[in-house]
């Protein structure tokens, strides 16, 4: 009973904040350490740090040998990610106006269809794209690996544009068709501004999937000039030569503070789309 | 009116064409595959023709004398020995005499190759005899051919007196290339592998399922339910960030909790236990890891359904309630959870496909072991085709187990459209201008 001014006896909310505060404990644990670690000495018993330093943040102005530098792999990821943003969002947007209000043929069977393609694994699609890729020379660049990110982040975007194009009143358009205004010019002026919510929602839901995509760049895209922070940080993870825990940690948090910042400005849109849920 | 349908069909291409090239082409490309056994070894375009010793092993079974005849070298008199010959510097005679009388014959072994040799009229010396049978050694065994016609030439050059057929044999068993089969589907049905690997998934997706992303929140959502706003929303903002946060940051924070020299090692260190990693010192701990770690993720998107469905619960249920003095538990077991029949059948179904198809996280926190105890269908099928430590990638096999998961989730999906009513879901435009 959230609303209530003066709980009753048997309503006092401290056990449940109590006990969910317990079982909250391991995550708020490993989030609290993330930041703690990175700037930080620790001593390898110790469960408390012992001083402060910046050296695991020294990725940051050296580049380790062999590695890409992180400049670079910031610069690709953001790439990546605002036109996977873009694409999906353009194309959603449109297909999902036409689902909401247009009748085309076949409109149910796209929608149903949509729907399916929601159970696709993506193991499949990744098999036979790297062979493709592989065929057409896309192997080990980002346009190939953009197009097949957006392309699977479609029917989430498609099914959640519709959603939003419902619940916007048909008289808005009737108005603008009866004025004399195609139906187009309809959409871009009318409507459009109308779900300004679901493109933000769906905007931040893609670009932060794009962000931290990590299956696709690592198989279709390993290479260094184009290798996104996801496969950066796998491939500290993955080399045993120089592990330094701390810092992949700074590594980490670098790669997820905009995530965050992101988060906490805009979570109101974000739980709208993951009450709606994506893969994973 | 046309106009709305061509502008409808304007718009909707964009979608339609990336659906086309990313999804169904991929799908129908992958049962093209599953029908093959296309590896690294035989490459992804065609294949040669060569005789390796696999191919003779192959065919020692069907045709033993022949392949034994394979495998041996043979001498032919052919013009490049010659010309090899003459570059010897022995009696020019010896190759013109060669060339005179035994060009294009066959010794099948380098004794009777000899004895030619040694009749010939310059009499070369044993010495020499070596010498010049040596050039004239001809091995059929890993020779590349592109194509039947070549290899069938150099069968009969060499003298190996075959039948159509067997020469079909011959080069079935030695075509490097793929072949269409239907082996890998056999293979999926037959091996224990697979079979562990199913058990796996369908242990993973129902231990995930019912504890977390139905069980755990569930109980996330009551709990949120019965708090004050700011609390509950600050609850809710925390059991998102495992969502939120990209795979590969969140897999390391678990790896730090539970490696050899993580938080748990450390802790558990304090009150006199070795250091060990307890993420894959045992396949139980193995286990307890993956669920864990996907269930924390999984277990957010139950809850934001399942708040928003509580919101929608009248409040005067709740009030009517407390006035007739029911307890907590009587109000969550009698008015709330009736109430959530719906969400929480649209959250099982929903997040069981998304368990299926899952393997990101299995993939970097344990890579399916210890040995193969936490190996799940998608992840094999990714190790089958993509990455695996015998660096044969088998696309084939790989291809058929992917298969079998999109047969799966497409049923699936068909079946749970039947549920949810999909007629409520397509109503027909307003305008029909």
């Amino acid at each position: 009973m959230a609303e209530r001014s003066q709980p009753s006896a048997n309503y006092k909310s401290w056990p449940v904040m109590t006990a969910l505060t317990i079982v909250s404990l391991p995550l708020l644990l490993m989030y609290v350490y993330l930041f703690l670690d990175t700037v930080t000495v620790k001593q390898p018993d110790a469960l408390l740090p012992s001083g402060l330093t910046l050296d695991h943040w020294r990725f940051l102005w050296q580049t380790t040998p062999g590695k890409a530098n992180i400049w670079q792999v910031t610069a690709n990821t953001l790439l990546f990610a605002a036109c996977t943003t873009c694409v999906v969002l353009i194309v959603s947007s449109m297909a999902g106006y036409v689902l909401s209000r247009l009748n085309v043929p076949a409109r149910g069977f796209f929608l149903a269809g949509v729907m399916v393609l929601h159970a696709f694994p993506s193991v499949t699609l990744i098999i036979a794209i790297f062979i493709v890729l592989q065929m057409i020379g896309l192997y080990n660049s980002l346009i190939g690996v953009i197009l097949v990110k957006a392309a699977i982040d479609l029917p989430l975007g498609i099914w959640l544009m519709k959603g939003f194009y419902d619940t916007v009143p048909w008289e808005i358009e009737m108005a603008g068709v009866v004025d004399g205004a195609s139906r187009f010019r309809v959409w871009k002026s009318l409507v459009l501004p109308q779900v300004k919510p679901g493109i933000m929602a769906l905007g931040l839901f893609s670009f932060l999937s794009g962000w931290g995509e990590f299956i696709l760049p690592q198989v279709l895209a390993p290479g260094n000039q184009v290798q996104v922070l996801s496969v950066y940080l796998a491939g500290f993870l993955a080399d045993d030569n120089n592990y330094d825990f701390n810092m992949f940690k700074s590594v980490g948090l670098f790669y997820l503070v905009p995530v965050l910042i992101a988060y906490a400005l805009f979570n109101k849109y974000l739980m709208n789309i993951y009450g709606g849920g994506s893969k994973g | 009116m046309k106009s709305s349908r061509t502008l409808g069909l304007v718009m909707i291409a964009p979608a339609a064409i990336m659906i086309v090239l990313f999804f169904l082409m991929p799908v129908v490309l992958t049962a093209v595959f599953s029908m093959t056994n296309m590896t690294t070894a035989t490459g992804i375009s065609g294949g040669a023709y060569q005789i390796a010793p696999s191919s003779l092993n192959t065919l020692k079974s069907v045709m033993p004398d022949i392949a034994y005849e394979m495998a041996e070298p043979r001498y032919a008199i052919d013009e490049a020995g010659l010309k090899a010959v003459e570059g010897l510097g022995l009696a020019p005679g010896i190759a013109a005499e060669l060339r005179a009388k035994h060009a294009g014959e066959v010794f099948p072994t380098r004794r009777e190759a000899e004895r030619m040799l040694k009749d010939l009229a310059e009499r070369p010396s044993t010495r020499e005899v070596k010498q010049i049978s040596e050039q004239f050694n001809r091995s059929i065994v890993n020779t590349r051919f592109d194509s039947k016609g070549q290899l069938f030439s150099a069968l009969d050059t060499l003298g190996l007196k075959l039948t159509p057929e067997q020469k079909e044999t011959v080069a079935r068993a030695s075509y490097t290339g793929w072949t269409w089969t239907t082996d890998n589907f056999s293979r999926i049905a037959t091996s224990p592998d697979m079979a562990r690997v199913l058990f796996n998934t369908a242990l993973y997706v129902a231990l995930v399922l019912t504890l977390f992303n139905v069980g755990y929140a569930l109980l996330l959502a009551i709990w949120t339910h019965y708090m004050p706003p700011r609390p509950a929303s600050i609850f809710r903002g925390i059991w998102l960030l495992p969502r939120i946060t990209p795979v590969v940051i969140y897999i390391l924070l678990w790896k730090w909790l539970a490696w050899d020299s993580g938080f748990i090692s450390v802790l558990m260190g304090k009150f006199g236990y070795p250091a060990k990693n307890y993420l894959l010192d045992t396949a139980y701990n193995a286990w307890f890891f993956v669920v864990l770690i996907n269930g924390f993720i999984g277990a957010s998107m139950g809850m934001l359904v399942f708040s928003s469905a509580m919101k929608a619960i009248p409040k005067s249920q709740f009030y009517a309630s407390e006035v007739d003095g029911a307890s907590r538990w009587q109000q969550i077991r009698y008015i709330i959870l009736p109430q959530m029949r719906w969400p929480i059948l649209f959250v099982t179904c929903y997040q069981t496909l998304s368990l299926l198809a899952s393997f990101n996280e299995i993939l970097l926190a344990t890579n399916g072991g210890p040995g193969n105890t936490t190996e799940v269908w998608a992840l094999a099928a990714y190790h089958t085709a993509l990455r695996n430590y015998a660096g044969n990638l088998e696309y084939g096999l790989g291809a058929a187990m992917a298969l079998v998961l999109v047969v799966i989730g497409v049923t699936l999906s068909l079946l749970y459209l039947r549920v949810f009513n999909y007629r409520t879901l397509v109503a027909k435009p307003l305008i029909e201008d």
